[in-house]
């Protein structure tokens, strides 16, 4: 019985943390807001975390490998502005503008891999740097929010399935589905591996080449994918939409448990993160405190989290 | 082997002198291709916005030089320039402004230093997290909406000149003089690349490498929070964005210059060439009637490409 609680702490002592920590701001918010606990709440936050959620996901997996991707607030911007100006309220355009986007995604996460590994440049300055070419590229296709979605666009993101919002629904099978793939599948389970020992794994002849490829590829894939959520609830594209989410995406994946030295982590404590900020965010707005506010926190939660991280890592 | 023999030494000259080839060509193309780029007005204009970005260099140099990187150059700049306004508007103002100014850059750099090394996290995600720390407060400050003056004195340094040479400027080399002085004719500067080149090695010979790594984001910051308020000063309104940019264009600017983002290698001179080089390039896509996005896009490849062609070196 407590061999088996040791484990548990030691192991998945941060997803423990989380989860604690996620009950204690939902009592907090209990007891200050009367209409923090109603059950209409709870699915707002399930609702509003879709796109924060889908980034992380991506973002995951690539700071598994021990890369990072910093090119996915620029492309969310990108994808969100070519979705709404590309179809422009056709329905049949849509069509053509997601294949588009989600294309995009890819590619520029392919892109990113290929010049870190061929460049051999860190994928920090690679993807800094693509970072800066998509936001000129979304800036020199418009300044202004752009185009519009064809009717009833919006019910992706209001919508419901079976009671839940059609964002969480899309997000927790994601979650899942990927899950088990870095468990079960040899390539899932070779992300951990590159990431924990990339020489290791090379002179093993695991194929690195093709775990960054797909690691970058599936990232870029999830931030075109949750550009197409934030334009679902904001109605257009805009150039700017994506910009918090770079550093925004990083913070749960860090809050999770994933190390950013890389072979680490998961994508569950990933969601359970992506709960927590944005309960934390939810709960900020009923203390009516300015969006301001929420950059502090956000800022103090990531230095807090990776403190407390490291220090676990340096016990083992 | 005596192909190599004879190719090393042309490598070599284009790896030394390659960026000031690349500045030099830079200049003459754009100078045939728009004959306002080489007018005095024009020149004196590009200095005056040389100045804060090579004052912020010296900083992201020294930290890159002990293997880490400052991303929250940028918002330590914004809230020093929202800070020069704070007070009254006066010259009376100006010194208080300037000690306030300085406190909050020092005091991010001194928190980013202890994170990094008391705590071991990334220098990356510590100054990303100060940088929205810094950005929260100052925007929760404001209400969104920064007002008043900076102080007249301010206005001078940042956008006047002297015959011709901008006050700024004059800052900016007697800054990078002492602190290249400071990294080539003294122990603390043997120590920085020692920390930075191998610090297995710097902790064996009894060097306090967290004490030089901290050091350099504590200048790193100071640094920062001037050229904020010199920027202030060019700018003359104050908005919550002063100095955006500046954390990538720092970056840019110092592995352009040969500073290896690996560590212990690299210099001041080189960074401010690379900043030279940035400075121009904005200026050319401005003279030359292209769309200003393509700063953006173009700083994008040239890091990129940058980082490539200097990482063969190690």
């Amino acid at each position: 019985m407590i061999a088996t609680f040791t484990f548990l702490t030691k192991r998945r002592g941060g997803l423990l943390t989380v989860i604690a920590l996620i009950l204690v701001l939902t009592i907090f918010g209990v007891l200050v807001s009367e209409t923090f606990g109603t059950a209409s709440n709870a699915l707002n936050i399930l609702e509003q975390s879709t796109p924060l959620a889908l980034v992380s996901l991506g973002q995951t997996l690539v700071i598994i490998t021990g890369g990072i991707d910093l090119s996915v607030g620029s492309m969310i911007s990108l994808a969100s502005v070519l979705l709404s100006g590309i179809t422009n309220g056709d329905p049949l355009m849509m069509v053509v503008a997601l294949a588009t986007i989600m294309g995009a995604g890819i590619l520029v996460g392919l892109i990113n891999a290929g010049a870190s590994i061929y460049l051999r440049v860190h994928p920090l300055v690679v993807t800094l740097g693509m970072g800066a070419i998509l936001q000129g590229l979304t800036l020199l296709y418009t300044q202004t929010p752009i185009g519009k979605m064809p009717k009833g666009f919006s019910q992706l993101a209001y919508g419901k399935v079976l009671g839940l919002p059609i964002g969480a629904v899309v997000t927790i099978a994601a979650f899942v589905l990927t899950a088990i793939f870095l468990r079960k599948v040899p390539l899932g389970r070779y992300i951990y591996a590159t990431g924990d020992d990339a020489t290791g794994a090379q002179l093993m002849g695991l194929p690195r080449h093709k775990v960054l490829f797909l690691a970058y590829g599936f990232c870029g894939l999830m931030a075109s994918i949750a550009a197409i959520f934030l334009v679902a609830r904001l109605g257009s594209g805009q150039p700017y939409t994506g910009q918090n989410f770079t550093l925004t995406s990083i913070t749960p994946v860090v809050v999770g448990g994933t190390l950013l030295s890389g072979g680490r982590g998961g994508v569950m404590g990933t969601l359970m993160g992506v709960y927590m900020v944005s309960l934390l965010n939810n709960l900020l707005n009923f203390l009516s405190l300015s969006t301001h506010f929420q950059l502090i926190v956000q800022g103090l939660i990531v230095i807090i989290a990776v403190s407390v991280y490291v220090e676990n890592k340096r016990k083992v | 082997m005596a192909h190599t023999e004879q190719m090393a030494p042309a490598r070599d000259i284009l790896r030394t002198y390659g960026i000031h080839i690349v500045l030099a060509a830079l200049i003459g193309v754009t100078a045939i291709l728009s004959p306002a780029f080489l007018s005095g007005n024009n020149i004196s204009n590009m200095l005056l916005q040389a100045a804060p970005l090579g004052i912020v260099v010296i900083g992201q140099v020294l930290v890159i030089l002990v293997r880490g990187l400052d991303l929250s150059v940028a918002s330590v700049m914004a809230t020093a320039a929202v800070v020069a306004t704070t007070f009254s508007g006066q010259d009376s103002d100006a010194f208080p402004v300037f000690v306030v100014a300085m406190l909050i850059g020092l005091a991010t750099g001194l928190v980013n230093g202890l994170l990094i090394t008391k705590r071991n996290v990334s220098p990356f995600l510590v100054t990303l997290a100060t940088m929205t720390l810094l950005q929260g407060m100052r925007f929760a400050y404001t209400q969104g909406a920064p007002s008043g003056n900076v102080p007249p004195i301010y206005r001078v340094l940042g956008s006047q000149t002297f015959y011709g040479v901008p006050y700024n400027l004059m800052i900016l080399v007697v800054l990078a003089t002492v602190f290249s002085v400071l990294l080539h004719k003294t122990t603390y500067g043997r120590q920085v690349y020692l920390t930075g080149g191998n610090p297995v090695m710097a902790r064996l010979v009894g060097i306090h490498a967290d004490r030089i790594t901290i050091a350099s984001y504590v200048i790193s910051g100071g640094l920062a929070a001037l050229a904020g308020l010199i920027y202030s000063g060019f700018v003359g309104i104050v908005d919550n964005w002063v100095g955006r940019g500046f954390e990538l264009d720092s970056i840019v600017a110092a592995v352009m210059g040969g500073v290896a983002l690996s560590g212990g290698r690299g210099t001041i001179l080189g960074g401010l060439f690379g900043a030279a080089i940035l400075v121009v390039v904005f200026n050319a896509v401005l003279m030359l009637g292209m769309p200003i996005e393509f700063q953006i896009i173009i700083k994008g490849i040239v890091i990129i490409a940058a980082a490539a062609i200097y990482v063969r070196r190690a």
